[in-house]
């Protein structure tokens, strides 16, 4: 079984009188542990996949099946959970809270689960040694560099030992080399950790960490091509 | 979880300092000027309550001519009735009790050098000696000239003059008077044993006696004397009753009252509950009236709270996203919010409920001074608790809206948020 499955995902947001119709029967697996890259041009409905993958939304039509569950018939409450318990999300713009330290903010998905305060410090730091920055875990966002966000974003991610990572142009905002750090990364939780990892991006250097690449245009898979 | 929610608001009031700050001002005025309000309030009735209680005595009734305590009479002065006081005093449940008679008596006083002498018609108050010996505290401060004394339990033909009296008679300690009573009974000669000193204004005269006007102007006698000038009393202003230790004081006032209305005499029975309860009405009245005016600032400040959740829900449309993105819960948001806006009510009750104590001892103190009385500085636990609670409710309520929609934010949506 894999861990998602869409099928004929079509999905139309209603501005007023028109509508734009972002995913228009789509379908998509994604196996355990793999990395996928979903690339296309801008507009095309890779974020509105992302978010429908990482149950931040639902679709209009269509069956989106994580881990064996249907999404659309979860509540909100449980797509919540599931959130939390399944996905990790990696922003392009990091999307940290600016108010808490690098730490609180990787601990921010454990207290939504009611981890108690003792294992998520640890667990907190564990996950910022990971990444690297074991000797930030007191700054706030605004002190530290893009790369330094984006792996606290990504630690973050990781808090409560998701099943998936969905990073949306994670590398969009950093130079080259902060980019390839963070590219390295994901590759080697894919690759050490068994995680799976769905990656969006533009870079077709960051399309070579991936198994597979899923092409998009307008709203539907134009083709896939499997690395080496 | 609600420790962390506590820890997140609190974040997120921190960051924004100065507007919290301007929002617990907001708050904190009224809550400043409720609670100084109340307690000031509450400590002049406390003060009143036990001034009466010291005078009064809670073992101690009174009797008046019906309607004049608390009555549609009230401001025209004491009626006077009859009564037979070794009757009274005959009453069960009755220990003492003392009688104060009025009325007005042509006096004349030592002829003066030329012969003549001087004469009028003056006031006449006889007194039980009951009065000192029993009731002292409703006597309050007699204060005589040198030389002079009050009159003894067994006394008959004597009297004390108020300071005016004695002058317009032209008569001193140790002279004589005439006091002429009903027309078919003998004049009496009176020796006059004191005279009141004057009281000097400003001087706080407590307890009975200062609610007798123009004491400066009365001839004081034995009550018995009274009785040789116009018989059985009928002209009795007032009378104070002592009740037997043990029994209830209400109890006995009720029965005396209604044994003296079937003997035909219009009395009330004042008790000192009821004295305190018409006291607790009025200042309940007004305390509550002016709590009532002070609300309209808490509403206001409950306003400001709104406001303020109300920008940091939209400033924060982002922050919402994220935490759902991450597993929060419609509640959790709803929870986190709710705790920073009732937060901000909490800090302000704290601030204004230490401000408004201040106040109201300061108040009270001034008040005091103004009166020559000691008030009572009332820092009630009810109200303190009553007060943080509403303090924190009200934050809470003002940014319930708020925090509503933020917990109703669409997750994709408030992430998009610029
Ligand atoms: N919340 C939304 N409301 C209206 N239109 C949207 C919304 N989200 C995305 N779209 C539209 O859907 C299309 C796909 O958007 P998106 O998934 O963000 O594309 P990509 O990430 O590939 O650039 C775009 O035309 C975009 O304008
Ligand atoms: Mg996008």
């Amino acid at each position: 079984m894999p861990l998602l499955d869409l099928k004929g995902i079509t999905k139309v947001y209603s501005l007023g009188k028109t509508s734009v119709h972002a995913l228009r029967g789509l379908d998509l697996t994604v196996e355990k542990g793999e990395i996928v890259a979903l690339m296309g041009p801008s507009g095309s409905g890779k974020s509105t996949l992302m978010h429908i993958l990482g149950a931040l939304d639902t679709p209009t039509e269509g069956v989106a099946m994580l881990d064996g569950q249907p999404l659309p018939r979860l509540s909100e409450d449980q797509l919540a959970d599931l959130r939390g318990r399944k996905v990790g999300f990696v922003f392009q713009t990091f999307n940290l809270v600016p108010t808490l330290s690098a730490q609180r903010n990787v601990e921010l998905p454990m207290i939504f689960l009611g981890v108690p305060k003792r294992k998520r410090a640890v667990r907190a730091r564990e996950l910022l040694a990971k990444v690297g920055l074991a000797d930030r875990a007191h700054h706030k966002p605004n002190e530290l560099s893009g790369g330094e966000r984006q792996r606290v974003a990504i630690a973050r991610a990781l808090a409560n030992d998701p099943e998936i990572i969905l990073a949306d142009e994670p590398t969009g905002n950093l130079d080259t080399e902060m980019g390839a750090a963070i590219l390295d990364l994901l590759r080697r939780l894919s690759k050490e950790d068994g995680k799976t990892v769905v990656l969006v991006t533009h870079d077709p250097e960051a399309a070579r960490i991936a198994d597979r690449i899923v092409h998009i245009r307008d709203g539907r898979v134009l083709e896939e091509t499997v690395h080496g | 979880m609600v420790r962390d929610f506590l820890s997140l608001a609190g974040s997120s009031i921190l960051h924004r300092k100065i507007r919290s700050w301007l929002t617990v001002i907001g708050v904190f005025i009224g809550i400043t000027a409720v609670v100084a309000l109340i307690s000031v309030g509450l400590g002049l009735e406390r003060t009143i309550n036990d001034e009466v209680a010291n005078v009064f005595g809670v073992d101690t009734f009174m009797l008046t001519a019906r309607g004049v305590f608390g009555g549609r009479r009230a401001n025209q002065g004491f009626s006077l009735y009859a009564l037979d006081l070794e009757w009274l005093r005959a009453q069960e449940g009755v220990a003492t009790a003392a009688a104060v008679r009025q009325r007005t008596a042509f006096v004349q006083g030592p002829p003066g050098p030329d012969g003549r002498a001087n004469q009028g018609f003056l006031p006449v108050t006889g007194l039980s000696p009951e009065l000192v010996t029993s009731f002292a505290s409703f006597i309050g401060s007699l204060e005589l000239e040198p030389g002079g004394r009050l009159f003894d339990a067994d006394e008959i033909l004597v009297a004390v003059l108020g300071r005016d009296v004695a002058t317009r008679l032209g008569v001193g300690v140790g002279q004589d008077i005439v006091v002429a009573g009903d027309g078919d009974r003998p004049e009496l000669t009176l020796a006059v044993v004191g005279i009141l000193a004057a009281s000097d204004a400003g001087s706080s005269r407590q307890g009975f006696t200062s609610g007798m006007a123009a004491s400066g102007d009365t001839i004081y006698v034995p009550y018995d004397t009274m009785e040789l000038l116009w018989g059985p009393a009928d002209d009795v202003l007032i009378t104070l009753v002592r009740t037997v230790p043990g029994r209830d004081v209400d109890e006995v006032a009720a029965q005396v009252e209604a044994a003296l209305r079937a003997r035909g005499s219009e009395v009330s029975a004042v008790t000192y509950s009821d004295i305190s309860s018409a006291i607790g009405t009025v200042t309940t009245t007004v305390s509550a009236f002016l709590a009532g005016i002070a609300g309209i600032s808490l509403l206001v400040g409950g306003v400001g709270v709104m406001n303020t959740m109300y920008t940091s829900v939209l400033e924060r449309t982002r922050e919402i996203g994220i935490m759902k993105a991450v597993g929060a819960k419609n509640r959790h948001i709803l929870s986190i919010f709710l705790i920073e806006s009732g937060l901000m009510g909490l800090v302000g009750g704290i601030v204004g409920t230490l401000l408004g104590l201040g106040i109201s001892s300061v108040a009270s103190a001034i008040i005091g001074r103004i009166f020559q009385v000691r008030v009572a500085v009332v820092a009630s636990p009810a109200l303190i608790v009553v007060t943080l609670l509403g303090a924190f409710a009200l934050g809470a309520v003002a940014g319930l809206w708020p925090a509503r929609r933020a917990a109703k934010l669409p997750v994709v949506d408030a992430l998009r948020y610029e």
